[in-house]
């Protein structure tokens, strides 16, 4: 997760380097430490510290770890000749390492080698089967590959050891979303829930799901889901209040006929529908009166 | 007494700082032969699976009224049943610690490995301080100080009358022993510090048992009470909104 403030401090790094000022170094590492993925800039400004012998020399140790990075960012350019360059000089340094046979494997994907990709992974998972990274690129390369329901199976057969790992849930609810399978999606982001409960995307998307796969007590959980990102926001999620209104048309309209006890007596949609109406005045005025026509038309 | 012993710079010369600098050197060098003798030991994935179950479980313990009552329920079930649950552990099952390292030659060996490089060079300096240097006073500390340190600052000098701010060479050895974990910490880097207290300590922590944290975790799991948060979380969702609104 990328912290409002350490992304305005990245970019405000980005802006000084491209304007020729100094600090690539800091922005680098930032953007180690963030894990955010500026290949483009990393591999112009990677590269101008890396062909300056004096600026290298300058960085001690961390020089192969600013190779490590510039080699993976030029292989998501595509520049796979400088990829390659990096690659040699860090295996020149490092013969018997891991971490480089890693990056070997991420060439050949990069490559398009799949199946040599694939080979070299198999080996690294021999020496070591625990290698998560490893897991993941398998994960990855099938993804690439279009090969969705292989990514599913590795994903899970990596998540039965690793099940605290909660990037790898994000992932797999997210290809679960994709395939339009609510039903396991919904079981991934409960998991989202268990492992970072004060994170509201995961509440927003787990109520998304719920809205979707629809019945009444799905949409009441939706619903108050939607309630819960409402409340961890501040209320300035416009997609929550958005699903607080649609869910409560959708009950209303499961609901009709029956007796008046099972429906929740709440204000909470027409709160929602005010609130809405506050934000887009306040943001976007010209495009109020299409939100005032949507919400008449959902008679709330 | 205390006024009359003159210190030789001779011993100044010849054993305080001698013996201080041949116990950082000891210490690098020890730090360099274990980090020799070092073997990087592939984790065992039965273990790191059950690390993971813990945490997993932990969390869920943590949060549970935060997802509706049906999911918490079938993943109750998924880690206590009695049967195939990823918490429970089968009576007369749970592995042995002590039988487990002796059954694994590598685990004993690893032990031995780590103690070797710790007990020798300790046994031997302490053989060359005593043989070279023992029985006299080294340093005078600029305090005055209680009867009670005396044990602990003259070791090897058996004289009651002697003040106790000075320092026998043996007392010295081992205040530099245990006292030169920070200047470790600065020549070799902060982990990298040869902290032989700590080292004990986990000697003395070693039986550690995973099994018992997979039961322990069941049975905290298993007292847990499902109580759905979210009801209440709608009413401070319109709380918030009215907030805002208002």
């Amino acid at each position: 997760m990328v912290v409002a403030t350490e992304e305005a401090q990245l970019n405000r790094l980005e802006n000084q380097i491209d304007n020729g000022g100094g600090g690539t170094w800091e922005y680098l590492c930032l953007v180690r430490k963030l894990k955010v993925r500026r290949s483009e800039k990393v591999l112009k400004h990677g590269l101008s510290i890396l062909n300056d012998p004096k600026k290298r020399s300058k960085l001690g140790g961390d020089e192969w770890t600013l190779y490590e990075q510039v080699a993976i960012a030029a292989m998501d350019c595509q520049c796979l000749d400088i990829a390659k360059d990096c690659l040699k000089a860090l295996q020149k340094q490092f013969p018997e390492s891991t971490r480089v046979a890693r990056l070997e494997g991420m060439l050949l994907e990069a490559k398009g080698c799949w199946a040599d990709a694939e080979k070299a992974y198999s080996s690294l998972l021999e020496d070591n089967p625990l290698d998560q990274v490893v897991h993941k690129r398998r994960v990855a390369m099938a993804k690439s590959q279009g090969n969705i329901s292989g990514a599913i199976e590795w994903l899970n057969k990596y998540l039965e050891i690793f099940m605290a790992d909660h990037d790898a849930w994000r992932e797999l609810g997210e290809i679960y979303i994709s395939l339009q399978m609510y039903k396991q999606a919904a079981f991934c982001y409960e998991e989202l829930i268990l492992c970072q409960p004060s994170i509201p995307l995961y509440h927003l998307v787990y109520a998304d799901v719920l809205y979707t796969l629809g019945g009444l007590e799905n949409l009441q959980a939706a619903k108050k889901y939607y309630a819960s990102t409402i409340d961890l926001t501040g209320g300035k999620n416009t997609r929550a209040l958005f699903g607080i209104c649609l869910c409560s048309v959708a009950i209303a309209q499961l609901t009709k006929g029956r007796n008046k006890e099972d429906k929740e007596v709440s204000e909470l949609q027409s709160l929602a529908a005010m609130a809405l109406e506050k934000h887009y005045k306040q943001r976007v005025p010209g495009k109020l009166h299409l939100l005032t026509a949507t919400v008449k038309n959902l008679k709330l | 007494m205390a006024e009359d012993l003159v210190l030789d710079t001779a011993i100044r010369d010849w054993v305080l700082i001698p013996l201080s600098v041949v116990m950082v050197l000891i210490g690098i060098l020890r730090y360099f032969v274990s980090k020799l003798m070092r073997t990087s030991q592939l984790p065992d994935a039965k273990i790191v699976k059950e690390g993971q179950v813990v945490i997993r479980a932990r969390n869920l313990r943590a949060a549970a009224n935060l997802i509706p009552l049906k999911s918490f329920r079938s993943r109750k079930v998924y880690y206590s049943n009695e049967e195939n649950g990823l918490l429970f552990v089968p009576k007369g099952q749970a592995p042995n610690a002590q039988a487990q390292m002796f059954s694994d030659p590598n685990m004993a060996m690893d032990m031995m490995k780590k103690n070797l490089s710790m007990i020798i060079p300790q046994t031997l300096t302490f053989a060359w301080v005593n043989f070279f240097f023992s029985g006299f006073v080294a340093a005078k500390i600029p305090f005055p100080l209680t009867q009670r340190f005396r044990s602990m600052l003259q070791n090897g000098i058996d004289l009651s009358t002697v003040d106790v701010s000075y320092v026998s060479s043996r007392s010295w050895y081992f205040l530099n022993l245990f006292g030169l974990r920070g200047l470790f910490s600065l020549i070799l880097g902060e982990e990298n510090a040869t902290d032989d207290t700590q080292r004990m300590m986990q000697m003395s922590g070693f039986g550690f048992d995973p099994s018992k944290g997979l039961s322990a975790e069941k049975d905290s799991l298993d007292i847990v009470q499902h109580e759905w948060a979210l009801p209440k979380i709608e009413q401070r969702a319109e709380a918030v909104l009215r907030k805002f609104v208002g």
